[in-house]
């Protein structure tokens, strides 16, 4: 069954394989540049605080050259996801065309059919996507130093996150098109679908999967170390923490100095409330993250494989 | 080597045809003393029929004393059947060739020729039959 | 070859959602015959070939296919037992070659000599592509696979349809040649009767999922008599014989009848009957009794 399975995937996965190397082709060589940039800029001894004068200036400069195509690759998120929509892909095809009728009726279980299919599909997705965060994160390990992996469109290429969408991809693939047994309409829809949950949880639920910190500091005291954190919100507010309205706010915003010395104690903006989460939080959210997504994966998988056992004739 | 031919409308049952042709092509010299008959494996594959039909039918000629089985080797054409001489086939095939070609000299086309064949051969056939 | 009858279903059932597929279901196919499975599309055929492989479960009564059940002695059975499922599904990128591996592969029994020779046989290169080969060659491919394990018995779904006259009877050679060699049982589902009548020796007439007519072949068609007179009620013949079918002109009335001993009636002239006019009488039944019971049951 092994073979059977590989055989079956044998294009999706060439496909899979080109993509990563298509991606390697575009990393490789902007990323080599961008390391020696990095060098060249003295950036290396600035590793760590970036605050004030050469570096800062250095830091900028160097952010600024790469940060375009830095946003392209941040498109590349979605690689994973792809690739394990393509690999359910034989696995539906089969369903489709009536080709399971052929497998099963040789000497094997449908049960060990089905877990060797999707378990290659599961092995080479895990593979797949162990390659795509190889090749991305070597590629921004200078960014890394200077900007720091807590900011949304990095963290998602980082760490072991991206195993998981490519897990849930598959999953999801593999669900709808055991259900549904066509094999376009079910890779689109699980696509869309993906696409759908992916922005959720990078735009809402990230935040929320580890508590973040609050720290409430004076303006002209020592805040806290804000390096590379992932800032989610900094208003201005009273020294207890309380967001301060609007009225004083504009007050303080438009008269400048001279609301500030009017309105007295209450209401200057002296103080602010960043909610954030640190660079030590990356692991955390990485392993809530993962342990969401591929959760979701293991579920997807089992309820593919009990409706083929079940259902199908 | 003979080859069977089987017409599933003509009302006559298969296994029947296929005696019916042994028989022939032995009377007609086609089929000689000591000659082997298809495998029932190769008849069928040839004809897509059903192997029950060609055992009955070999099974029958066996009887009637046409051929002889031999375990593990085939079918066989057994020695004293009564074939017709080859040389009054041949002489009765040239003087037919001749009749048929004073036949079309007298403007006789092809049906007609059949009609009257068949004219002749229905109340010989008939008799032949009966016994 | 042992007696065990080939197949033995008792009030054999399976229902989809709120549909039967099949139902009331109960016959015996001996060992060895050569079984026509004959019905209309959706009459039931190729359900009980999927049940009698395994590919489903039944939902009501008893299936045993050479004496065991598909569904819970899977395993061994499966190795007995060769199927090829309506159109006659192969992997189409696959060549001939990984065709055959995958049977290797996933048969505990199966004979790679006899496969590659009979793939040869047929002038096929294992290098070829099952998706460029003509539909009779794919048919003779996934025959091949299905024989290379040595089966007892051999399940064909409407193996031929969409073949040419030719590529027909080349199959259905290289079925009789297989069952002349191992004397093993098949059963092939077709709606061509003619491919059926000279292949045959056992037939199963379903419709509606019902089977209506299950026995010998030669027999079963022996005893329908076609018989034609002046214009009647067909209830003094139909006291004796079972009337199959009837049709009536203002002067004439014809009957299918499946006799019951001989038919004395001195009005009406008897024809013999081939098995096209025998199934044609079964499955053109408008108020035969099936077909009634079934109305109400869906009411």
């Amino acid at each position: 069954m092994i073979w059977v399975g590989w055989r079956q995937q044998r294009w999706e996965t060439i496909v899979a394989a080109a993509i990563l190397a298509a991606i390697a082709a575009l990393l490789i060589p902007t990323g080599l540049s961008m390391l020696s940039s990095y060098n060249n800029d003295g950036l290396n001894s600035c590793a760590g605080a970036l605050q004030g004068g050469a570096c800062d200036a250095a830091a900028r400069s160097f952010i600024h050259e790469f940060d375009g195509i830095g946003n392209l690759i941040a498109w590349f998120t979605l690689v994973p996801g792809i690739i394990g929509i393509l690999l359910a892909a034989p696995f539906v095809t089969d369903l489709e065309r009536g080709t399971y009728r052929l497998d099963w009726t040789q000497g094997i279980t449908r049960r060990r059919w089905i877990a060797g299919k999707l378990g290659i599909a599961v092995v080479t997705a895990i593979v797949a996507a162990g390659v795509f965060i190889a090749l991305v994160t070597w590629w921004r390990t200078p960014l890394v130093r200077v900007q720091g992996r807590m900011d949304n469109s990095v963290f998602d290429s980082e760490g072991i996150v991206a195993i998981g969408y490519a897990l849930f991809a598959l999953g999801l693939a593999a669900a709808i098109g055991a259900i549904w047994r066509r094999t376009v309409p079910a890779l689109v829809s699980a696509f869309a679908l993906y696409f759908a949950v992916r922005l959720f949880v990078d735009t809402w639920l990230r935040q929320r999967l580890v508590s973040p910190l609050h720290a409430t500091w004076a303006v002209n005291g020592r805040g806290p170390s804000l390096d590379k954190a992932w800032i989610l919100s900094q208003v201005p507010t009273d020294q207890h923490g309380h967001a301060l309205s609007l009225t004083v706010l504009n007050c303080s915003k438009a008269a400048g100095a001279t609301c500030n010395t009017a309105v007295p104690t209450k209401g200057a903006v002296q103080y602010f409330q960043t909610v954030y989460h640190p660079p030590s939080h990356f692991w955390p959210l990485q392993s809530v993250e993962f342990a969401l997504f591929a959760g979701a994966a293991a579920l997807l998988l089992g309820l593919a494989a009990l409706w083929t056992a079940r259902r199908v004739a | 080597m003979i080859e069977f031919h089987v017409e599933t409308r003509s009302g006559v049952p298969t296994y029947l045809q296929i005696v019916q042709q042994v028989r022939r092509a032995v009377r007609l010299g086609v089929l000689r003393p000591g000659d082997q008959l298809p495998t029932v494996k190769d008849v069928v594959a040839g004809l897509a029929i059903n192997p029950n039909t060609v055992l009955k039918a070999y099974r029958e000629l066996d009887l009637e004393g046409v051929t002889e089985g031999r375990r593990g080797i085939g079918t066989f054409v057994r020695e004293h059947v009564d074939a017709l001489p080859q040389q009054d086939v041949k002489q009765l095939r040239t003087s037919l060739q001749k009749w048929v070609a004073h036949a079309r000299a007298a403007g006789l086309d092809d049906e007609m020729i059949g009609a009257l064949f068949a004219d002749i051969v229905r109340p010989t056939t008939i008799s032949s039959v009966a016994s | 070859m042992s007696d065990v009858p080939v197949l033995r279903t008792e009030d054999l059932g399976k229902r989809y959602g709120s549909t039967w597929a099949l139902r009331d279901c109960s016959l015996e196919i001996p060992a060895g015959s050569i079984t026509a499975l004959l019905g209309p599309n959706g009459a039931g055929k190729t359900t009980l070939l999927q049940l009698a492989v395994g590919l489903s479960r039944a939902t009501t009564g008893q299936l045993e296919v050479l004496g065991l059940s598909p569904w819970a002695d899977q395993e061994t059975l499966l190795p007995r037992v060769g199927f090829v499922a309506q159109e006659r599904p192969l992997h189409r990128s696959f060549t001939i070659a990984e065709t055959l591996k995958l049977g290797r592969v996933l048969n505990t029994t199966w004979d790679d000599d006899l496969a590659v020779s009979r793939i040869e046989s047929l002038g096929l290169r294992l290098s070829q592509t099952v998706g460029k080969l003509s539909g009779g060659q794919q048919a003779q491919v996934a025959l091949t696979l299905a024989l290379a394990k040595r089966p007892d018995l051999l399940l064909l779904d409407e193996p031929v349809a969409s073949l040419d006259p030719l590529a027909r009877r080349e199959f259905l050679g290289t079925v009789m040649e297989a069952v002349a060699e191992t004397g093993m049982g098949v059963i092939l589902s077709s709606h061509i009767v003619a491919d059926l009548e000279r292949v045959c020796d056992h037939l199963v007439i379903l419709s509606h999922a019902r089977p209506l007519l299950v026995g010998p072949l030669d027999e079963l068609v022996a005893c329908h008599r076609l018989l034609i007179g002046p214009r009647t009620d067909p209830a003094t013949v139909a006291r004796v014989h079972a009337v199959i079918h009837e049709s009536h002109t203002d002067r004439q009335s014809s009957l299918m009848v499946r006799a019951n001993g001989h038919v004395y009636d001195t009005c009406w002239e008897q024809h013999e009957v081939g098995l096209e006019d025998v199934v044609l009488a079964y499955l053109g039944q408008r108020h035969g009794p099936a077909e009634r019971v079934l109305e109400e049951a869906v009411r």
